[in-house]
């Protein structure tokens, strides 16, 4: 590995997603080729076929509701059928079908069926391309951060985004413990911090303890379906709820622009009144009214108390939330040393009084609540990649859920109990129930509920090829791991003969091993395509603004041909070459730019060096 | 590096790398390889405080200290991008058992309660020692409060009475047990306790002086001082009545005095005490042929054989009872 190869943290958020990386020891965000720091997780899928992602999708979102995938990462991971997907389902524009085995969630985007995943590694592969232009090259290593109550399948859901978007992901990292990294970055702090994430999507809380560079983490919780888009959820309802009282029970959600829009009002007056008392919420034309009446509009006011009002509880919940994990830490109030604040909800004057009245402190936040999370992963990375003695930070994080097994009656066993500190493993001996039995189904699941069903299942894993034997007689030992990315392994063995089992995995919510080949090799195409695309703009770029020199310099440089003898030909050869080069930027073909960019160059070294006074050949020239 | 390679190092306790795992092709150096594979070979049998290397006892706070300056060195975390070979499975199963250790220290009741139970032996003896000392002094308050309380000082004078009794019992010196506990009783009717502890040490001080009286008595008796034999006889066999062997003793004695009304009535009262002591029955026997009542003493010895068969003078005693009456 080279001392000097890029790498990236990359925060991939329900909303917005940001890249960061470490240049000097220090932690920087990477802004975007258009120089935004955020890139709104969202992709589209264009009339024209295009594929649109950040803030160009978000642009057309109005417009084209029914093709513009966001806040995905609720669904990665999750299953077809399940309780939040049905949820999801009612009030997402975009239509969301089962994958081709029934387990995972496709989303229907100009026709065509996404994989929650391939989504997602649009959203990072649009991010890797704004770290390769700031780079100036490939860039292949990178950490991504995950809310830390995200189980085994959506953390290896987004592992999987991470390589369709041709990313090796060193390392999956909880979005709370990232952001404590980033905030203690270059100090020594020395307590238990907690860290309140509240995300657009998710919320997350963990508590740490931080000590000599080591980033203990003894407890974590939280809600992944709790975040800024429930709060945008209450204010459209409100307003939907309002004006169906005003105008004859119209309902503005089965109008899909309409219910874009609210959503776009909804979100702008949320963030308003984390400064103001007040937002006015302005829609005019919003719906056409029945039997050719005039066209509705929308306009009401907002007030912060109204806000409040609507979304007491989610505060309420979020609080509960960190009551219990503080619990399960073992830890008191008074023993917190810093309360850390994450997240761009934390805005919200609500949320950062309702945090200080339970802690009793006042909290702290960084300088950018959006950008913290993914400085850390930047930072984490540097220190997974590039070691450096003395400056070296150790995270060590907690699974966040039960990992357990069903047993008879369909109850729930649990075998690593949540807030294990990981890497971990547990083994369980296994043992056959009927004579000459020889497959074992062992069905694999995370949470905290003691009856099997309420659990996320993981995956079915199947001992195969057991040695016919009576019932009983036969014990497999089956290890349980949990890697430091929070993922999941399973092995087994038989403890009699000490052979390996083979297992196989089956009813898991990601993606099959094939479709994944399938994906990464439609991608690579497709990549291809869009990099050279994208080598060819840079170019461009480049060679308008040599062009410009070249004739910024022109005039002086044909005075001092006028004073010379020699050299007449070369204004006339430079010329040319310009000439060539608009040419060139015309046609779009990569390989005409590439060959008279050296001409270019030469000329306009020829150039400097006559203007200067110098003579003309001289090095460099 | 086969000259290096089962090199038994001091800090290792003796232990006996194996070279093949000291020369395996990784990108950790040689001493980091030995405390590695030290710890793997060692963890199982170490105590939580011995895994985290701190001294027993340690508290919270030192045990999360050494935790992290542990997981430093030896989580996998820390040997990014290196040739881990065989060592990755090592790192991995000395950062489960650190953290195994963290987390049965980590909790101030949990840690208390596992450092009772790995106390090294000369800690378990400082405890006890504390224990008493703290027992001394916990004695000495309550003499204190004894003084200036008045109901405090009654209830506490009765404790103390009876833990003295007890001292007393315990010394076999039943006079001064009996002695407590019958004040105690006094003191406080209702300790039913104090009552039964004064039968008994009262029982066991009279027995006690009994012994006394009738190892006199025998010293006497050896001197042939028959008269002051006679006198700590009754008086050892009045002491401890229930000790009918003293009896038996007193009877001999006075039917080799001649004086046989004494002996009669002595015998006679212990074989009404323990009708089963074979040698009452003999003494009295012997005491009523003297006396010439020879039914009453065919029929006492006759009853003392019954009992103990192995009574030579009674079996002699009675045969010639036999010829005589033959004759």
């Amino acid at each position: 590995m080279s001392e000097n190869e890029p790498f990236i943290g990359i925060d991939l958020g329900t909303t917005n997603s940001v890249v960061a990386t470490v240049i000097d020891g220090v932690p920087r965000v990477i802004a975007s080729r258009t120089g935004q720091t955020l890139t709104p997780s969202i992709v589209a899928v264009a009339r024209n076929g295009k594929r649109l992602v950040g803030h160009m999708a978000k642009r057309q979102a109005i417009t084209n509701a029914e093709n513009t995938a966001y806040a995905v990462k609720r669904l990665i991971g999750r299953r077809w059928g399940s309780l939040e997907v049905e949820d999801a389902r009612k009030v997402l524009p975009y239509e969301l079908v089962p994958g081709p085995e029934g387990a995972d969630i496709r989303a229907m985007l100009g026709g065509r069926a996404f994989a929650i995943p391939e989504v997602s590694a649009l959203v990072l592969a649009e991010l890797k391309a704004d770290a390769e232009s700031f780079f100036g090259r490939r860039v292949t290593k990178a950490v991504i951060t995950v809310p830390a109550y995200f189980n085994d399948g959506q953390r290896k859901a987004t592992r999987d985004a991470g390589r369709i978007a041709g990313l090796e992901v060193v390392r999956v990292i909880n979005e709370p413990t990232s952001a404590a990294l980033a905030y203690g970055f270059g100090k020594q702090m020395e307590k238990k911090v907690v860290v309140f994430d509240l995300g657009g999507g998710t919320f997350d809380v963990s508590v740490l303890d931080v000590g000599k560079s080591v980033y203990d983490v003894i407890a974590v919780g939280g809600d992944t379906y709790l975040g800024g888009e429930d709060f945008d959820r209450r204010i459209i309802d409100w307003l939907v709820f309002s004006f169906a009282q005003e105008h004859e029970a119209l309902d503005l959600r089965q109008d899909k622009m309409a219910l874009q829009r609210l959503r776009d009002a909804a979100e702008r007056a949320k963030i308003e009144l984390s400064e103001g008392q007040q937002a006015a919420i302005h829609l005019p034309f919003l719906a056409s009214g029945s039997d050719g009446k005039a066209a509705l509009h929308l306009d009401r006011q907002l007030t912060r108390e109204k806000l409040e009002d609507l979304t007491r509880d989610l505060v309420d919940r979020a609080i509960a939330v960190a009551d219990r994990t503080l619990r399960d830490a073992g830890v008191r109030v008074s023993q917190i040393g810093e309360v850390l604040l994450v997240g761009g909800m934390t805005r919200m004057p609500r949320v950062q009084q309702a945090v200080k009245t339970f802690f009793g402190r006042e909290p702290s936040r960084g300088v950018h609540p959006e950008e913290v999370v993914a400085l850390g992963a930047a930072i984490q990375a540097h220190a997974l990649l590039h070691p450096q003695k003395g400056k070296e930070v150790l995270l060590l994080d907690v699974t966040p859920q039960n990992l357990g097994i069903m047993v008879v009656g369909g109850y729930f066993a649990t075998i690593i109990p949540r807030n294990t500190t990981v890497p971990t493993s547990q083994s369980h001996l296994f043992t056959t129930v009927q004579d000459n039995q020889t497959t074992v189904r062992i069905a694999v699941l995370q949470g905290a509920s003691d009856k099997a069903m309420e659990n996320e299942l993981l995956g079915e894993f199947v001992l195969e090829g057991i040695r016919p034997a009576r019932r009983g007689e036969i014990e497999i030992e089956v290890t349980f791991d949990i890697s430091a990315d929070g993922i999941v392994g399973v092995s087994a063995r038989d403890s009699a003969t000490g052979t390996r089992q083979s297992i196989t995995v089956t009813a898991t919510s990601g993606l099959t091993e094939s479709e994944m080949r399938r994906i990464l090799e439609e991608n690579l195409d497709e990549q291809l395509t869009r990099r050279q695309v994208g080598d060819f703009e840079r170019l461009r770029d480049r060679t308008r603004t040599v062009i410009v020199e070249i004739e910024a310099l022109a005039p002086a440089v044909k005075e001092a041909l006028a004073r010379s003898r020699f050299g007449k030909d070369a204004v006339l050869r430079a010329e040319e070459v310009v000439a060539r080069a608009r040419a060139a930027m015309e046609s779009g073909d990569l390989q005409q730019m590439i060959g008279v960019e050296e001409q270019l160059d030469r000329a306009l070294q020829l150039f400097k060096g006559l203007a200067g006074g110098a003579p003309p050949g001289g090095k460099g020239a | 590096m086969p000259g290096e390679s089962g090199v038994q190092a001091d800090r290792y306790h003796g232990f006996l790398f194996n070279p093949a795992d000291l020369s395996e092709e990784v990108d950790i150096d040689l001493d980091r390889r030995r405390e590695i594979l030290y710890f793997v070979a060692s963890m199982d049998r170490w105590t939580h405080w011995q895994a985290l290397d701190v001294a027993w006892n340690a508290s919270v706070a030192q045990v999360r200290d050494a935790y992290r300056e542990r997981a430093k060195v030896f989580h996998p975390d820390r040997f990014p991008g290196l040739q881990l070979g065989s060592y990755r499975n090592r790192l991995e199963r000395i950062f489960r058992r650190l953290t195994e250790a963290r987390d049965a220290l980590a909790e101030e009741s949990a840690r208390a309660d596992y450092a009772r139970r790995t106390a090294p032996p000369e800690e378990v003896a400082r405890s006890t020692a504390r224990q008493i000392e703290n027992d001394a002094r916990a004695r000495e308050r309550r003499a204190r409060m004894a003084r200036t309380n008045p109901l405090v000082s009654r209830v506490a004078r009765v404790r103390e009475l009876l833990d003295r009794g007890r001292q007393a019992m315990a010394e076999e010196r039943f006079a001064d047990a009996a002695r407590d506990f019958m004040t105690a009783s006094a003191m406080d009717p209702t300790a039913t306790e104090a009552r039964t502890l004064a039968e008994q040490a009262r029982r066991k001080a009279s027995s006690g002086r009994a012994r006394e009286l009738w190892e006199k008595a025998r010293a006497a008796e050896l001197q042939n001082d028959l008269d002051r034999a006679q006198m700590f006889a009754e008086a050892a066999a009045d002491a401890d009545p229930a000790e009918p062997r003293y009896g038996v003793y007193v009877a001999r004695l006075a039917l080799g005095r001649g004086a046989l009304e004494t002996a009669r009535s002595r015998a006679e009262a212990t074989v009404r005490s323990a009708p089963t002591l074979a040698t009452a029955h003999e003494a009295l026997g012997e005491v009523l042929a003297v006396q010439g009542e020879v039914a009453a003493a065919r029929k006492s010895l006759e009853r003392a054989l019954e009992l103990d068969a192995g009574l030579a003078g009674a079996r002699e005693r009675l045969r010639k009872l036999r010829w005589s009456f033959l004759r």
